[in-house]
């Protein structure tokens, strides 16, 4: 393998070392993508035995295999597993391994943050599964509905292990998606314009900004739901005022857009598969790319369709109907487009191209029984039934499993360097797909008979038992199937033929390098000549004419190779203990923030003074934390926009007192904001004196902004005080509920940010914040403001409106 | 914060490109302590107008506003958001105009505020 001449030869040596040790420190993109790709088919593996089990209860009537509790268990983590413990991974694995060898980058923006995400991931999934040994599965649906998931109705550990998982998967879903975002926006190589990049690029940005935007709003349903649970508060408890409809909304802002985070990536991968296997450039990759966004956009404005049989009104059921059929027109267009781009070429039917077809066809059943259910009427009929059940696997098997897999036999030579026996991957397909529609299409006949979903046993006179005795020997076909696909990797990895850095022909930058890659990706950021940039390079445009070669993209600096750390493994293991914790003992959720705490200042100031973290300037003359922190803030718009609408919808619907117009103290509030209004003063001026390289001054106005914040959270916890003496409490009625947990969470950013500028003061004190760590007080100082303009809106939301 | 490979950000080649450029001069201090002064007497006259009976017909709508202005001084000014390119504008006011309207969707769907006959 050549070694660019700038590359430190020890980095090399670290880059690729084995071991355990090396994969629990690595921060290698495609160590971490493979580390996604081994855990995901681990708990898909698992979360399909679950599949199993419940068809087989099914697959007659009365049957006694599993009795009701277990079964509410086994499709409450079936479909939580396969969710986000495995389609979802699945598509980080391609996302890690596969987009910054896309547009020509050496590593993700944030290598160590990318170890941390799947870190956490991973002690999210297990602490899920440990539900199972210690005889708690979750039982509450992968919705897990409130009420139903109140302590009333679901005493015990079962829906704790749920909603603490999906938080903790929630901020590693978060923390990689805001790291994609950069490195998609930040670290193309020149010459990769956005309209260049390929679909499977663009799909995974959409994806991701579904992501950052999509989990604020459950994970503040969880927060409510785990405070009703933990401390008694009243979020959920119609006896005080709560509504019900809230979680719903809370939970299907979330859950529909997911649906989307699911198919994107699939998508972008049938579009980078079907071309290369039609020897054509994708139909209109333009308009592939703007249906793709504006997908994701309508995505955000159809959440309510789930709850047409809520009793929402016939407006909103109107105004969500539209929009969710609105939705079908850009999934048209991409649907047409694929076959366009079919047409007429030179068909060559890989695997690969078996499964990207088999998606087009699959997911448009899919979709088709989707417009159904937009419709009010006919969804009133069908909800709950097994009908829904044969769409969303349509949607969810046909479509993102299908397009996976796709993916998988695509991109396996250009992970390993070995081919997949195509005949074995032949018969692998066809079992699937066989045994995927066996297993699904009688479904629709069985919702169209009635039958409902979630139901342990039926009686025989129901009818049901044959086509669910078919479903059963279909769902055993895709069992079968899958055993196949591990069969013919593991053959694939012993024996497999070599595949060579471009077995396919293929059109994108990640084919130009070695299979598999060397650490750094490419000896040279490759050169980019236009869309499908490689193919272009290969055979030139549509008249044969190969464009001028360009030099090598100048690399000011050495070529650095991101060094392991095990910090991201402590902090995780932080998260999972703290978690345990929350199901055992306070001492134990002390242990595990004691943890975190010390790996996230120790993860925070491993590369401090490295100078080659000083100058993060990416490919928009933007640092690449600076744009991080913007999406985070972005992120946060959700959070703090869901918990003020719950406090605004709430207000007024407390059954007892004491009232907001009772309690709240307006000049003393007042002053507390006028002192966090002036300490954002103070914070900008630390900037200004930093940026100008004055010590004294950057040290005084921190310190000044950090005092200001202690004398804001002064304030707060004389009014807590204050209102516990008065009688309100968080457990005291809905008013209390809403407030405490609102201000208390903008107190705890507030917390946050006066342990972050404490620490730069402490960094400057010890003479290591220099004038080229401007940046760093600059990041630090966009949260602060951030916390100070939400204060705003609380202030005159919660304080001054009457 | 972590770090990627410093040498896989190539600059320059497309600034511009995807993201036009602003040509405002920073701040200054000056700036800062007039939007500072400005934060204060707008904060001021939000204590105020709330005891005023005459103003309350158009109290809410009075004090939203004034509490936007708040929000959008700081963005632009102490964030630097008037100064700063394109794409963090769209990193940021995107989300927040989508959280907003979400905002209002669960006020008007959950709340008080119901404006449709469930």
């Amino acid at each position: 393998m050549a070694i660019p001449h700038a590359l430190r030869r020890h980095e090399l040596v670290e880059a690729e070392a084995t071991g355990v040790w090396s994969w629990l420190t690595t921060v290698d993109h495609k160590r971490i993508g493979i580390l996604y790709g081994v855990t995901a088919v681990a708990f898909f593996l698992i979360g399909g035995i679950e599949a199993l089990i419940i068809r087989l209860q099914l697959v007659r009537p009365h049957n006694t295999l599993v009795d009701a509790q277990t079964f509410n268990a086994l499709f409450t983590m079936h479909g939580t597993t396969m969710i986000f413990l495995g389609i979802m991974p699945l598509n980080s694995a391609f996302f890690n391994y596969l987009i910054p060898l896309m547009i020509g980058a050496r590593d993700v923006a944030f290598p160590r943050l990318n170890a941390l995400s799947y870190w956490i991931f991973l002690a999210g999934g297990l602490f899920l599964n440990v539900s199972w040994l210690v005889g708690a599965p979750p039982d509450g649906g992968w919705f897990g509905y409130a009420n139903l998931t109140t302590l009333q109705f679901s005493p015990g550990l079962a829906i704790d292990f749920w909603m603490l998982t999906i938080q903790v998967l929630g901020a590693s879903s978060i923390m990689a998606a805001i790291n994609f975002i950069v490195t998609i926006l930040n670290m193309r190589a020149p010459g990769m314009t956005l309209m260049r990049m390929p679909l499977f690029v663009w799909m995974s940005l959409v994806t991701q900004f579904l992501i950052v935007l999509a989990f604020p709003p459950v994970t503040v349903g969880l927060i409510f739901l785990m405070f009703d649970r933990f401390f008694g508060t009243h979020f959920f408890d119609v006896a005080a005022g709560g509504d019900l409809h809230l979680w719903q909304h809370l939970f299907w802002i979330f859950g529909h857009p997911e649906v989307y985070i699911l198919i994107l990536p699939a998508f972008g991968i049938v579009s980078e598969v079907l071309p290369t296997f039609s020897r054509k450039p994708l139909f209109g990759a333009q308009i592939m790319i703007y249906s793709g966004i504006l997908i994701g956009f309508f995505g955000f404005n159809v959440w309510s369709h789930h709850m047409f049989a809520a009793g929402m009104g016939p407006v909103a059921d109107a105004a969500f109907s539209i929009a969710t059929m609105i939705i079908a027109i850009p999934t048209g267009v991409k649907i047409f487009n694929w076959l366009a781009t079919m047409w007429g070429g030179t068909l060559r039917p890989t695997v690969a191209f078996h499964y990207g077809a088999g998606l087009v066809a699959l997911f448009t059943i899919g979709g088709l029984s989707g417009i159904m259910h937009a419709s009010p009427p006919v969804d009133l009929q069908q909800t709950d039934s097994y009908f829904v059940v044969a769409h969303l696997h349509y949607v969810l098997i046909g479509g993102s499993l299908f397009g996976l897999l796709a993916g998988a036999y695509y991109w396996w030579p250009k992970m390993t360097g070995r081919l997949l026996d195509e005949r074995l991957g032949r018969v692998q397909f066809w079992t699937m797909f066989a045994g995927f529609n066996i297993a699904f299409f009688p479904q629709h006949f069985l919702g169209a008979a009635g039958m409902p979903r979630r139901i342990y046993t039926y009686a025989a006179e129901s009818g049901w038992g044959f086509w669910s005795a078919v479903s059963t020997i279909g769902a055993f076909g895709i069992g079968v199937s899958v055993l196949l696909f591990i069969v013919n990797a593991v053959r694939s990895l012993r024996h497999g033929a070599p595949a060579g850095a471009d077995p396919w022909d293929g059109r994108t930058l990640e084919w130009r390098t070695s299979s598999p890659p060397p650490p750094h990706d490419f000896d040279e950021i490759p050169p980019v000549y236009g869309r499908d940039s490689f193919w272009r390079e290969k055979y030139g445009d549509a008249r044969g004419r190969k464009p001028t070669p360009l030099p090598p993209a100048p690399e000011p600096h050495a070529v650095h190779m991101p060094a392991p750390s095990h910090w991201p493994v402590v902090i995780a293991l932080g998260i999972g203990v703290a978690a345990v914790g929350a199901l055992t003992s306070l001492a134990v959720v002390l242990l595990g923030v004691a943890v975190l705490v010390i790996g996230a200042f120790a993860f925070a100031l491993e590369h401090h003074r490295d100078p080659a973290h000083v100058s993060q300037i990416g490919g928009l003359e933007i640092d690449h934390r600076k744009l991080a922190m913007w999406m985070f803030l972005g992120s946060e718009c959700f959070l703090f926009g869901t918990l003020i609408a719950t406090y605004m919808a709430y207000k007024g619907r407390s059954v007892t007192g004491p009232h907001p117009h009772e309690i709240l103290n307006l000049p003393v509030t007042t002053l507390s904001t006028f002192d966090l209004l002036m300490s954002s003063l103070l914070m900008v001026l630390a900037l200004a004196a930093a940026q100008r390289g004055d010590r004294r001054q950057t040290r005084l106005w921190l310190a000044g902004t950090a005092l200001f914040g202690l004398i804001f959270l002064g304030f707060q916890a004389y009014e807590f005080t204050a209102f516990v003496h008065e009688g309100l409490t968080l457990q005291t009625n809905l008013f209390g509920s809403t407030f405490f947990v609102l201000t208390g969470f903008h107190g705890g950013h507030v917390t946050l940010g006066v342990l972050w500028l404490l620490t730069l003061l402490v960094l400057d004190l010890r003479g290591r914040l220099g004038q080229q760590d401007a940046i760093k007080v600059e990041v630090a100082g966009l949260y602060w403001h951030f916390v100070d303009v939400v204060w705003i809106l609380i202030f005159t939301l919660i304080y001054l409106v009457p | 914060m972590s770090a990627g490979p410093t040498s896989a950000s190539p600059t320059g080649a497309r600034a511009g490109e995807d993201t036009p450029a602003r040509t405002h001069e920073p701040a200054t201090i000056g700036t800062y302590l007039v939007v500072a002064g400005i934060l204060t007497a707008v904060t001021a006259l939000e204590f105020g107008v709330i005891y005023v009976r005459r103003l309350a017909p158009i109290l809410l709508p009075l004090l939203l506003t004034l509490s936007a202005g708040k929000f959008a001084l700081v963005v632009m000014f102490f964030m630097h958001l008037r100064y700063d390119s394109r794409v963090l504008t769209f990193l940021f006011v995107a989300p927040l105009v989508l959280a907003t309207l979400l905002a209002i969707a669960i006020m008007t769907l959950t709340g008080e505020f119901l404006v449709f006959t469930r």
